[in-house]
């Protein structure tokens, strides 16, 4: 009995090890970030926007709209519409360390409520764009995009890491 | 989830703790656990399956060693596979892209690399599963046989983000049998609020006027602002930390356990060998107990005492951070050690108490400085401003940030020595009257967790120092 025990102890710590070297894998895959330059991947992102609603914007817009400062992060590219009446936007951040990315988070899920709480009412396909938007968190890169093509971007995104 | 935001404070621990009280006992370690892990699982939803499979691979391991300690070398070599596994991981998280970094600094490769977020805790996680299996190897502790109390062990809330390292020869016997009662649960309530205020009141407070002096360029401090920069991180950083371990500790109080205490005023040393008996203790203890002593501590010749201690401080520095200013400054602590044990430690101790506070304080202020540094260059070039080298001795901005300041210095000097507590208990004590010395005590710690309250609700998110380590 006892070395049947000790039989399954030491067979199961191969099989976690294996299941952890599994999961690591899955993140690298997935999960993980990128050491590619913000210059690079930000090329590879706005090269496949469909720019006829959207314009990129300075770093004022930038904090109006999210109330953060772009000097604080290593690279920022927003993007949004010059019409009121759209919410469309994309936002690539590259953050300087991971401490940062819970703040971005927040400053778009804030920016998501308000802009809803705008178009409530009376432009129900731009809630529905943003109730449809997308976010991703990769290492210290932080996407966003609010648009019809999100999910387009958003494999871009993952690509150019 | 931190312990100083309002969902934690308002909604997760009220919760949490109504249900754990009302559950039989049976049931509580099960409570226990799934809060622990919801709690993790609340920042790291994808981390939450690392730390389960570290808990089930430690389970296994600790079995293992156990079933082969009748012979000696299987044992062994189990313990060694079970240490190798554990410290591959942690440094594949922590230390893979800093290596290849600094590889493509030194030599002309550019090799691209993916980067993964560094998984909350798990510095602390996995020394607490070394200890378990380093003990049980030593035959200290006998393998946890059920895998809920293990999995408790690693994972339980109070202390998994940031420590204190519990080591589990310390809290077996309450992982199965533990007394809660009114008594404690007061007490625990009390260590939570102290820390609480130390970390949103004063920490954030100082931590706010560090990041302004930290904006302007290193090289253009005047001696005062860049000495006012240093004090106010060593603040900070004192009060994060020790504020989260006090939080650790009562929450660990109000659940019917006992965690040894990480902080024992550490400013108020008189030599950097009593700062680091005082700072961060439990991170010190695991480190003699598992590294000093297994290389032969200081029952050895004089060079390879000075080895031991140098290679335990730059490990030191090491777990702290992948960066070079993180291995200077556990470089720097090393040689300021051995220069005490061997140099110039009986020199020092025959000096007058307000000149041995005076050397300490100013070596752990230099320390800080590396350790703040986003690089060796920037931490020099502070260095070289508290010394005068950057804009004079005294400017406007700092003179500004005094004035408007002065009073949080206070409290924070207060709070740093026994002193700040005693003045906070100071009416509750010169009450005869028990009952009404209870109610003083609960009037005021009241009004400091209101406080901290409304520090909170004003606060932007300010996630505590020592969780990026």
């Amino acid at each position: 009995m006892k070395s049947g025990r000790i039989n399954i102890a030491r067979i199961m710590k191969y099989v976690i090890l294996l299941l952890i070297v599994a999961f690591v894998a899955l993140l690298l895959l997935y999960a993980s970030g990128s050491s590619r330059p913000f210059d690079e991947v930000e090329e590879s992102v706005s090269s496949s926007l469909d720019k006829s609603n959207l314009t990129l914007q300075d770093g004022a817009a930038f904090k109006r709209a999210f109330g953060l400062s772009g000097a604080d992060y290593e690279g920022v590219m927003y993007y949004s519409s010059e019409f009121s009446i759209s919410a469309e936007e994309v936002l690539l951040i590259k953050v300087n360390d991971e401490s940062q990315a819970q703040e971005v988070r927040e400053a778009i899920e804030e920016r998501v409520e308000a802009r809803k709480n705008d178009f409530d009412g009376y432009a129900p396909e731009e809630v529905k764009l943003l109730e449809d938007a997308v976010q991703s968190v990769r290492g210290t890169y932080i996407f966003f995009a609010a648009a019809p093509k999100a999910e387009e971007y958003l494999e871009v995104f993952s690509n150019s890491l | 989830m931190l312990f100083s935001s309002i969902t934690f404070l308002f909604l997760f621990l009220p919760l949490v703790m109504a249900v754990y009280y009302i559950v039989p006992n049976k049931a509580k370690n099960v409570v226990f656990l799934i809060a622990s892990l919801f709690f993790y699982a609340w920042g790291e939803p994808v981390y939450v399956v690392l730390m389960i499979l570290s808990i089930l691979f430690n389970y296994f391991c600790g079995r293992d060693i156990k079933a082969n300690e009748e012979d000696q070398r299987k044992a062994k070599r189990s313990l060694a596979f079970a240490v190798a596994v554990n410290v591959l991981i942690l440094g594949f998280f922590k230390y893979y892209g800093f290596i290849l970094n600094t590889l493509n600094s030194v030599l002309p490769t550019d090799i691209p690399y993916r980067e993964l977020p560094l998984p909350v805790g798990i510095s602390f996680y996995t020394f607490q599963a070394i200890s378990y299996l380093v003990d049980i190897y030593r035959k200290k502790a006998d393998p946890q046989k059920n895998i809920l109390y293990f999995a408790l062990y690693i994972s339980m809330f109070p202390q998994l983000i940031a420590g204190p390292i519990v080591r589990y020869v310390d809290i077996e016997a309450q992982l199965k049998n533990r007394k809660i009662s009114v008594r404690r649960l007061g007490q625990g309530a009390v260590y939570f609020i102290i820390g609480l205020a130390k970390k949103v009141v004063i920490a954030n407070s100082v931590g706010a006027v560090f990041e302004q002096i930290a904006d302007m360029p290193a090289s253009s401090l005047s001696v005062l602002t860049a000495w006012l920069g240093v004090f106010s991180y060593a603040f900070q950083i004192y009060f994060d930390f020790s504020g989260y371990s006090d939080m650790a500790v009562g929450l660990g109080k109000m659940f019917g356990f006992e965690f040894k205490k990480n902080f024992d005023y550490p400013y108020i040393s008189k030599s950097i060998t009593e700062f680091w008996r005082r700072w961060h203790i439990s991170l010190s203890t695991w480190f003699r107990e598992y590294v000093y002593i297994p290389l032969g501590g200081n029952r050895c010749s004089v060079s390879r005492n000075i080895f031991n201690l140098m290679a335990v401080w730059t490990l030191t520095g090491m777990w702290h951070g992948a960066a070079w200013n993180f291995i200077a400054w556990g470089v720097y602590y090393g040689v300021i050690l051995v220069m005490e044990k061997y140099v110039w430690g009986a020199s020092v101790d025959r000096l007058p108490g307000v000149v041995r506070h005076i050397y300490t304080m100013v070596l752990v202020l230099v320390g800080w400085v590396f350790f703040f540094s986003p690089s060796l260059g920037y931490a020099l070039r502070y260095l070289g401003s508290m010394i005068g080298g950057g804009a004079g001795i005294v400017d406007s901005e700092g003179a500004f940030l005094l004035f408007t300041h002065w009073l949080l210095y206070l409290l924070a000097v207060l709070g740093s020595s026994a002193l700040g507590l005693r003045l906070v208990n100071l009416v509750p004590r010169m009450l005869g009257n028990e009952k009404a010395k209870a109610a003083a005590a609960a009037v005021i710690y009241m009004g400091i967790f209101v406080i901290s309250a409304a520090f909170l609700v004003t606060d932007t998110f300010n996630p505590f120092l020592y969780f990026r380590f």
